[in-house]
């Protein structure tokens, strides 16, 4: 039996997750398209990019581009691991609910 | 943690709204800003030819194509830095070197050739720009690769079977179909 992850539940950081594990491998996306993507502040795509950048699902990469500071976020190995073993869980939950 | 089936579903909803969402955006997303360009770029290019002289119709096609490619550059540049592989070696310069090589071509072919009439340089035209799309295709997202294919098979029907109509055909079904497929990805992307 799969476990949910609490840290991934809350609905923007599983946005964020679900958004960041459609990325191939070595794609990082940019902040401002991401805070675009999901419709949310700069401050709280923030905050929850810093949870999860603690819990080490993802990292936030500092970079310059053409001398311009960006930043871009892409998710880690352990990252897609958690986020599946949560779809995982809740497809179960789903599917328990449906044969009760 | 516990939590209902009704809430499981949702978030399920959710991861799959989301990732075809960035997928779309990630693949597919940048195709659309070249097909409108260009299609309002060949719209009022192959009006111009149609009913101006050849002339006057070379000068608007010349200012259009250097607005069309330096405008490609613009959109390249902005479509690499929304999602890009990490040690990414596309970058602005090269696709500006690019498109800037590819009209200098476009023009030797020209200058070498000579094409007699006003039809065969479009196409020449057509197929040089087509070149061009082929390479952001395979650099952005395949999907322009396959309305690469279209264009030009639509501009080479209407240039064979339909030859005192060329211009015409170009501007409304050539154009407004670049234009039409651009606003149907937007519209779908969007909807997504």
């Amino acid at each position: 039996m799969n476990e949910l992850n609490e840290i991934i539940h809350q609905p923007v950081r599983l946005r964020i997750m679900a958004a960041l594990t459609a990325l191939g491998p070595g794609e990082e996306v940019d902040f401002s398209y991401l805070r675009g993507l999901l419709d949310v502040t700069d401050g709280n795509l923030g905050a929850h990019l810093r949870k999860l950048e603690d819990s080490g699902y993802i990292a936030v990469n500092k970079t310059f581009v053409e001398r311009k500071p960006r930043t871009f976020v892409a998710v880690t190995a352990a990252g897609r691991r958690v986020f599946k073993v949560h779809t995982d869980a809740l497809k179960e939950i789903l599917k328990s609910g449906k044969n009760n | 943690m516990q939590i209902t089936s009704t809430e499981a579903e949702e978030s399920l909803a959710a991861i799959r709204s989301m990732t075809q969402k960035m997928r779309r955006a990630a693949a597919g997303g940048g195709a659309h800003y070249f097909l409108i360009l260009w299609g309002i770029i060949w719209f009022l290019g192959f009006l111009g030819s149609h009913f101006f002289t050849d002339d006057l119709a070379g000068y608007i096609w010349l200012a259009l194509d250097i607005l069309g490619g330096f405008s490609c550059w613009g959109i390249s540049l902005w479509l690499s830095r929304r999602v890009h592989k990490t040690g990414d070696s596309v970058n602005g310069r090269r696709i500006g070197i690019f498109w800037a090589s590819l009209f200098v071509y476009c023009g030797l072919t020209v200058w070498i050739a000579r094409p007699p009439d006003g039809k065969q340089l479009a196409m020449l035209i057509v197929i040089f720009v087509m070149i061009g799309w082929m390479a952001m295709g395979l650099i952005f997202s395949l999907s322009i690769i396959k309305f690469a294919f279209f264009i030009t098979a639509l501009a080479l029907s209407g240039y064979f079977l339909l030859p005192d109509f060329f211009y015409l055909w170009m501007a409304l079904l050539g154009g407004g179909a670049m234009i039409g497929c651009g606003l149907f990805i937007r519209f779908k992307w969007k909807s997504a």
